[in-house]
C-alpha cells in the first residue's frame, strides 16, 4: 500500500480500508482528520473520495447472531452427512481391496455375463413374432387391441369372427380382411370363434406357431414371457404349424390340445386334455359354458352370453319375458350367435354392438 | 489456564492463523471463520441469485467442503478471496446445471445484479445529496463486470490479483475493468457536474 502522503487519485483513498472506516463510521484510527486539514489540496481529494463512498454504499448484511448460528449448525449437519457418505465409500474401497471380495466379484460378473450371453444367443428363440410383425412398417392398416384390464375383452373382426381377449394380451388384426387369407397376430391368450369360410382360411400367428382354421372355436395361449405356447380346440378342426416351417403340421380335433415347447422348438400333442393339469385348470368360463339351449328363456341365454364374453346385454325384459328358445350356438362366433338368437325371436328383433355393450331391440317373439 | 486463554482469544486471530488451525482439524477455528464470513458471502451470492434459498445452500456447501477436504487445502491462501471465489464458482456451476435442465441457451457466465445504494445517513446538505445521487446513478449503469470488480475492490478490499482470479481473467484485464469503470464514471459525472454548476451559477 502506498503511504497516504503519496495519494493522488480518488481510487487511492477508496482502496484504503482505514480511510473507508473513517468515512463510514467516523472512527478515525489513523488521524485522518488532522492529516486532511494539513493541505487544502488533500481536503479536495478527500471530499471527492467521500462523495464516491457515499454513492457506492453496500448495505450491511442484517443477519442476526442467531441466523448465523443456525446456518453454522446446518453446515455441521451437512458435514456429518458428507463424511458418513465418504466413509461408506472408503469402506467399499477397502472391501474391494481384500482379495476374496475381488474373486467373488469376478465370478459374479462372469456369471452374469454368461447368463446374459445365454439369454441373448441361446434362448434367443424366445423372439417375439408379434412385435416383429406389428412394428413392421408394412403392417400399416393393422388395428391393435390391448387388454390391460383384469377382465376379458371381446373383439369382433370384420368377417364376423369374435375373439375373447384375456387380460395382459394383445391382438393385431386388419380392419378389413383382404386377399385369400385372414391373418391375425396374438400375444397372450385368447379364445377364438371363427366364422366359417373355406375359401378364406384363418391364420393366427402366436409366438413361433401358426394356427390355421377354417371355421371353429379354439383357444391360444402364447405369452411372450412364458416358455410354452398352448392351443386348445373346442369345436371344428385346426392345423398348427411352426412359423419356421421346418416342422410337420399338426392337426387338432375338438378337446385336443397342443403344447409348443419354445426352448427346443418341439410340439407336444395332448389328446386328452382332462389328463393335462396345466391346460384343464386354465379352461376359461367361456369354454365350460354350454351353448346348447333347449326351451330356455331368452333372458337366460343373454345371461350366458354376458358371462361368456364379459359383455353387457341390454334387452327389453318385459317384452321378451315369455320367449323361450331351443338352439345350438356352440360353434358360432358372438355376432353369429346374436344374429341367430334375434332371428329365432322374430323378424322385428335386431342387435347393435358397441364395444362390450350389446343392445337388443325387439317387439316380442313370433309365437307369443 | 494458559490453554484456556488461548482458546478464548481465538476470536482475535487473523484469517491465516485460523485457516492453519482449521487445516489441523480445529473445529473452533472453523466456526469462527464461518461466523466472520457467512454474511459477507451470502451478500455476494445474493448479487447473482437475489435472495434465493439456493445461495444459503451454496455458501454452506462451500464451508462443508472446506472442512471435509481440509487436508487437501492449500495453506497459502487469502481466506476471504478464496471464500468469495468458491461461492462464485459454486453459483456458476449451479446455474449451468439449471441451464442444462431447462435447456435454455443463455450465456455461460453469471451476472452481477447488485445496485449500489446511497448512504443517506451521512449526507447533510442538498448540494452533496445531488452530487451523490448523480454519481450513484452513473455507477449503477456500468457493465455488470465492471461493477462487480468495483464491489470486490472497494467493498471487500480485495487486491487486483485476487479479483483477477475470481473473475477468471488475467491481472491486466482485471485492472482494465476497474480502471474503465472509474474512468466511465468520472467522465459522465464531471460532465453532469459542470452542467449542474452552470445551472447553479445562472440561478445566482
Amino acid at each position: 500500500m502506498k503511504a497516504r502522503n503519496q495519494y493522488k487519485e480518488v481510487e487511492d483513498f477508496l482502496a484504503d480500508e482505514s480511510f473507508r472506516l473513517w468515512m463510514k463510521t467516523q472512527k478515525d484510527l489513523d488521524g485522518w482528520e488532522e492529516w486532511t486539514l494539513e493541505h487544502p489540496k488533500r481536503a479536495k481529494l478527500v471530499e471527492e473520495a467521500r462523495l464516491w463512498l457515499l454513492a457506492m454504499n453496500v448495505p450491511e448484511d442484517n443477519l442476526s447472531q442467531e441466523q448465523i448460528n443456525t446456518a453454522l449448525q446446518a453446515t455441521w449437519m451437512k458435514i456429518e452427512q458428507k463424511e458418513q457418505g465418504n466413509k461408506m465409500e472408503q469402506k467399499v474401497i477397502q472391501l474391494w481391496n481384500t482379495s476374496w471380495v475381488r474373486r467373488v466379484a469376478v465370478i459374479l460378473v462372469f456369471g452374469l455375463l454368461s447368463l446374459y450371453a445365454y439369454n441373448n444367443f441361446f434362448a434367443e428363440k424366445h423372439y417375439s413374432v408379434y412385435d416383429e410383425i406389428v412394428s413392421n412398417p408394412d403392417a400399416d392398416g393393422l388395428l391393435e387391441q390391448i387388454n390391460n384390464s383384469n377382465k376379458p375383452q371381446i373383439v369382433t373382426l370384420s368377417d364376423g369372427s369374435s375373439v375373447l381377449l384375456q387380460p395382459k394380451s394383445k391382438l393385431s388384426y386388419p380392419k378389413v380382411f383382404t386377399g385369400n387369407e385372414r391373418n391375425v397376430y396374438l400375444s397372450g391368450e385368447a379364445f377364438f370363434e371363427i366364422s366359417k369360410n373355406p375359401k378364406k382360411p384363418f391364420f393366427v400367428h402366436a409366438n413361433e406357431i401358426v394356427t390355421k382354421v377354417v371355421g371353429t372355436s379354439f383357444r391360444i395361449k402364447a405369452y411372450q414371457n412364458q416358455s410354452d405356447v398352448e392351443v386348445l380346440v373346442r369345436t371344428g378342426k385346426v392345423e398348427v404349424n411352426s412359423e419356421k416351417a421346418n416342422q410337420k403340421k399338426i392337426v387338432l380335433l375338438p378337446n385336443q390340445a397342443l403344447r409348443f415347447v419354445r426352448k427346443n422348438q418341439t410340439f407336444d400333442k395332448i389328446t386328452d386334455i382332462t389328463l393335462d393339469k396345466s391346460i384343464s385348470s386354465s379352461v376359461k368360463s367361456i369354454e365350460q359354458l354350454s351353448f346348447e339351449f333347449t326351451d330356455i328363456p331368452v333372458a337366460q341365454i343373454f345371461k350366458t352370453i354376458e358371462q361368456a364374453y364379459s359383455v353387457e346385454v341390454d334387452f327389453p325384459v318385459k317384452t321378451l319375458e315369455k320367449c323361450y328358445l331351443t338352439t345350438s350356438l356352440s360353434d358360432q362366433p358372438l355376432p353369429e350367435k346374436l344374429k341367430i338368437i334375434c332371428k329365432s325371436i322374430g323378424d322385428n328383433t335386431a342387435y347393435t354392438m358397441n364395444g362390450n355393450q350389446i343392445i337388443i331391440s325387439s317387439k316380442g317373439c313370433n309365437y307369443q | 489456564m494458559n490453554l484456556k486463554n488461548q482458546i478464548l482469544n481465538k476470536d482475535i486471530l487473523d484469517d491465516n492463523e485460523l485457516w492453519a488451525e482449521l487445516k489441523a482439524g480445529d473445529e473452533q477455528a472453523f466456526s469462527i471463520l464461518f461466523k466472520r464470513y457467512y454474511g459477507c458471502l451470502l451478500q455476494y451470492g445474493n448479487t447473482f441469485l437475489p435472495f434465493s434459498e439456493k445461495v444459503q445452500d451454496c455458501v454452506q456447501d462451500v464451508f462443508t467442503d472446506i472442512w471435509v477436504y481440509r487436508n487437501s487445502l492449500s495453506s497459502t491462501v487469502v481466506v476471504k478471496a478464496y471464500l468469495l471465489s468458491s461461492v462464485r464458482k459454486r453459483i456458476v456451476r449451479l446455474q449451468q446445471r439449471d441451464r442444462v435442465f431447462n435447456k435454455s441457451k443463455s450465456v455461460d457466465a453469471i451476472e452481477f445484479l447488485f445496485d449500489f445504494s446511497v448512504e443517506h445517513r451521512l449526507v447533510s446538505d442538498e448540494l452533496t445529496a445531488g452530487k451523490v445521487m448523480q454519481l450513484n446513478k452513473v455507477l449503477n449503469v456500468l457493465p455488470s463486470r465492471q461493477k462487480e470488480a468495483l464491489y470486490l475492490r472497494y467493498h471487500n478490499s480485495l487486491s487486483v490479483d485476487e479479483i483477477a482470479v475470481i473473475l477468471n481473467v488475467n491481472y491486466q484485464s482485471a485492472n482494465n475493468l476497474l480502471h474503465r469503470g472509474l474512468l466511465n464514471i468520472r467522465k459522465e459525472w464531471k460532465g453532469d457536474l459542470t452542467l449542474l454548476m452552470m445551472l447553479l451559477m445562472n440561478w445566482i
